[in-house]
């Protein structure tokens, strides 16, 4: 294997990169292998996705696939080899579907139809050995000794932040919210990595061009959410535990609660949000639900342990999980893209077995503390008193907003996250989103002028918010964004936030603090254009970063 | 001969709470504390994620191959450590940074139940159905890896024996075990002249470590003898439910004909698994035995030479007696299984 994909891969060699049996994240060889392989037969479909596009015969349904499949490959999503193994035959399916639906096109408009090359002539071994034989040719260094590490680099970039695009996708695809333009921006964005492309500056565009295609993205997912479960409000919501029977939910799939708080609906089981699926307490119709009483636990990396403490099942809904122990793993059950070998999958929100370890297990025994913290600022919830936000900045009593957010993560290095929220001065305002924010939430920001001075916008997913939000206040103040008094400081782990940075790049914000380390398929040359281009830097010490953002507005 | 050493390790919480163990010069600190029951923060477990930093305060040590981001800046020269990749060299104290709550101990269940049933499926041999009840603790559930056992107390007295379960992870509490009736075995007396449903007794468990390789997508094959066949049955019962892929393939042997069981559960399992074939053994056949005559080590012998000739290399799970155990260990050695794909629990008489 060789995956340097997330923030946590191997940085004890000089080639950085989890390159052993198995990587830091947990993912074993053959399953790194196999998501290497999926992703070249996926990058086949595509090639065939934009020849039948061209000719007006568009195959979303293809489209659909690609977005799963992609999401399956994301750090902390699918540990489950023998799921890929399914996965490379179902898309080598699609992909003779997809050809012969381009062959038809192509016929019916008296056209010969082309023969394509490369990941679209790939069959699948007959078994694994065969297939992992495969996957040798295909990962992400392949031709490093011809075309470099920087163009490997401007690839990893792409084929990353793809991954990042096709889960948000994936997510509004859920909620039943679809587009013909992003299945065409997905396949585009595949289709050319299928070219093994090798020149810096088209591979630079190509990486804005998606950056495009993932703001359109991350509208979609923004309608979806908003328009499923009406928008985000401010809400008081409760960390505490309730004395009774339990159910902790965790991931980012709304579509995922929404059928559990239905099933579980008078059965005297509450539900429990773990991690990324903290904001769904504030969408009025996940709200509505009596037994949708509290927040649980924190980020992701603290799984194991809050796991284990709680008393009834847990389910996965998305990316994040990591190994589950033992005494949790026989009540952990997985949906959607995730999976984990040996642990019980639900398909089709058929939550039977879940619901049925709810009423086993034994539950709180009593209530815990009943703090609460407030969430719900989406873009409507601060557009709502934009005049009031403009009035405060014009007046002074807000000299700088900062926008921190992210992802978590292990590392040490990522207390600075903690220490800007809380060093930031009381005339800032903080704006947070992802699960980085679990490392300042509890805190206590207070308010100026009664605006909170810390606004949870809500998951990584709701990156529209921020990036609305920003707009708008620029709009206010006749600037561009890069003018208003606002920085970005980033917090990164996985293919998500490669997505959403090419998204802030693409629009050409500039000054982004990224941490807690740079990505490492990012080169020192690649560094250097980013840094020249949008004066990316990384994160430094919290307290100077906090001056130097000062300053920068001041001057 | 190299001896290792035995040094001990002492940690204090943030919270000031002290706790220690031993540890070997082979192990790594994360690595001896679980063999002593303690999960201490880690994730990656490579040096690199940063999860399990740690300072030592007194001590020699040796900090290997690591991310040097994973740690707080500087703090290496000050005893800034990765627990996944220290060695000791000496007894050893650190600090860890985080509280007592955060570190895990799992102590191993102990239950109530009562039996259900007691079945005989064949000669010697009692199917044993219990029923956990239901405590502040663990509700309702019977939560358990496939493979692994569990202590039963005979009732009036302190002594245990250990059984695997035959059956899976469940929601209502059931237990179920394969017995082979003893002639002078306790277990075996109390079955025969005190148990009937109803009868209470306490288990302790689950236990041990005996179960699915899971990540591996090779064939797996499970090698059982007489009851033997309990954490087998289990296995393939958590492959039917979960819809694992692998092909699989059961050498279920007896000493006799009689000694057979669970025909129909392994017939149930073949509709349910797509690739699972079961080879029945007899020994010393006592009638007309159409199955293989031998041990299920010789049927391994035959099944093993033609998976090498269409270069094929199941994993190999065994249970049963150490004779059997013994011959199957050296039949997979001869064709050049790895060890890490032959996973064994051996039956001891108690």
């Amino acid at each position: 294997m060789f995956c340097y994909q997330c923030e946590q891969t191997d940085r004890s060699n000089p080639q950085a990169g989890c390159a052993t049996a198995k990587g830091n994240c947990g993912k074993d060889a053959t399953t790194a292998d196999l998501q290497d392989l999926l992703v070249h037969a996926l990058k086949g479909i595509a090639q065939y996705s934009v020849c039948a596009r061209a000719l007006g015969a568009p195959d979303d349904a293809a489209g659909g696939f690609i977005l799963y499949g992609m999401f399956t490959t994301l750090t902390n999503v699918n540990f489950n080899a023998a799921r890929f193994v399914t996965l490379l035959k179902e898309a080598a399916q699609v992909r003779d579907r997809t050809k012969a639906h381009y062959e038809a096109a192509a016929i019916a408009q008296g056209q010969t139809p082309k023969v394509l090359t490369g990941p679209a002539a790939w069959q699948p071994a007959a078994d694994l050995k065969g297939l992992l034989a495969q996957a040798q040719d295909v990962g992400i260094n392949e031709g490093l000794e011809t075309v470099g590490a920087d163009v490997i680099g401007m690839r990893s970039l792409i084929l990353y932040g793809l991954k990042g695009v096709c889960a948000y996708a994936h997510h509004a695809y859920a909620l039943k919210h679809e587009s013909t333009e992003i299945y065409a921006g997905v396949e585009h964005a595949l289709n050319f990595l299928a070219t093994d492309p090798t020149d810096i500056e088209t591979l630079l565009n190509e990486s804005l061009a998606l950056g495009h295609v993932n703001l359109k993205v991350m509208e979609l997912l923004d309608a979806a959410n908003n328009g499923t479960f009406g928008t985000q409000q401010p809400t008081a919501v409760r960390i505490g535990p309730v004395k009774g029977k339990a159910i902790l939910i965790s991931g980012h799939d709304l579509g995922d609660l929404v059928a559990l708080l239905e099933q579980t609906k008078d059965t005297g089981i509450n539900i429990y949000t773990h991690g990324e699926m903290l904001p769904a307490h504030a969408y009025p119709k996940l709200k509505a639900y009596p037994h949708l009483v509290a927040n649980y636990g924190g980020a992701w990396q603290d799984q194991q342990k809050e796991f284990s403490d709680f008393p009834g099942p847990i389910l996965m809904t998305s990316n994040c999980i990591i190994e589950p122990l033992a005494p949790y793993r026989q009540r952990i059950f997985t949906t959607g893209p995730v999976g984990w070998p040996g642990v019980r999958h639900i398909e089709n929100h058929d939550y039977a077995s879940l619901i049925q370890a709810a009423k086993a297990l034994p539950g709180f025994k009593e209530d815990g503390t009943d703090k609460t913290i407030t969430i719900g600022f989406g873009h409507d919830a601060v557009l709502g008193v934009a005049d009031k936000v403009i009035e405060a900045v014009k007046s002074g009593a807000i000299r700088h907003f900062f926008m921190i957010g992210g992802c978590d993560g292990a590392v040490p290095g990522r207390n600075y996250y903690t220490e800007f929220a809380e060093q930031a001065p009381l005339d800032t305002v903080i704006m947070t989103l992802g699960c980085n924010k679990y490392r300042f939430n509890q805190h206590d920001f207070g308010d100026i002028n009664g605006i909170p001075r810390l606004l949870d916008l809500g998951q990584c997913n709701d990156s529209y918010s921020a990036i609305k939000i920003a707009t708008a206040l620029a709009g206010a103040f006749e600037c561009g964004v890069n003018e208003l008094p606002l920085s970005l400081i980033v917090s990164w782990f996985e293919q998500k936030a490669a997505a959403v940075l090419l998204t802030l790049l693409a629009l050409d914000i500039k000054n982004i603090h990224l941490g807690p380390t740079l990505p490492a398929f990012l080169t020192p040359n690649l560094i250097n254009v980013l840094v020249e281009k949008f004066a990316l830097k990384p994160i430094g010490d919290a307290k100077t970063d906090i001056d130097a953002a000062l300053q920068r507005k001041a001057a | 001969m190299t001896t290792h050493r035995i040094h001990r390790i002492e940690l204090i919480t943030r919270d000031s709470q002290p706790l220690s163990f031993d540890c070997s010069e082979e192990q790594n600190l994360i690595e001896a504390a679980e063999a002593a029951q303690i999960t201490l923060p880690s994730q990656c477990r490579q040096g690199s994620c940063g999860a399990c930093h740690a300072n030592v305060t007194t001590g020699p040590y040796t900090l290997g191959a690591h991310n040097a981001a994973a740690l707080p800046s500087g703090s290496a020269q000050h005893g800034g450590t990765l627990m996944c990749r220290t060695t000791a060299q000496g007894n050893l104290s650190l600090s860890l940074p985080y509280d007592y709550s955060r570190i895990l101990f799992q102590p191993i269940p102990q239950r109530n139940a009562h039996i259900t049933a007691i079945t005989p499926v064949a000669e010697n041999t009692v199917l044993l159905e219990l029923q956990l009840e239901a405590s502040d603790e663990y509700g309702s559930a019977a939560q358990f890896e496939a493979g692994q056992f569990m202590e039963l107390e005979i009732p009036g007295s302190e002594d245990k024996r250990a059984y695997s379960l035959s059956n899976t992870s469940n929601w209502d509490g059931r237990l179920e075990f394969l017995i082979r009736l003893q002639p002078n075995g306790k277990f075996s007396h109390f079955l025969n002249q005190q148990a009937q449903p109803g009868t209470a007794l306490k288990v302790r468990g689950p236990q041990g470590a005996f179960g699915i390789n899971e990540g591996s997508l090779r064939p797996r094959w499970f090698v059982a003898g007489g009851t033997g066949l309990a954490p087998m049955l289990a296995m393939l019962r958590r492959m039917a439910e979960n819809q694992e892929m692998q092909e699989a393939r059961l050498f279920f042997g007896v000493n006799r004909e009689s000694e057979l069981c669970m025909h129909e559960e392994l017939e149930r399992l073949q509709s349910e698994l797509l690739q699972f074939k079961v080879d029945w053994c007899v020994w010393k056949p006592q009638g007309d035995w159409s199955g293989i005559t031998g041990t299920p080590a010789d049927a391994l012998r035959t099944a093993l030479a033609d998976a090498a000739a269409a270069d094929s290399q199941p994993d190999i799970y065994l249970c049963g007696p150490p004779a059997l155990l013994d011959a199957a260990e050296k039949v997979a050695a001869e064709f050049g299984i790895p060890q890490d794909q032959v996973f064994s629990e051996r039956f001891l008489a108690a």
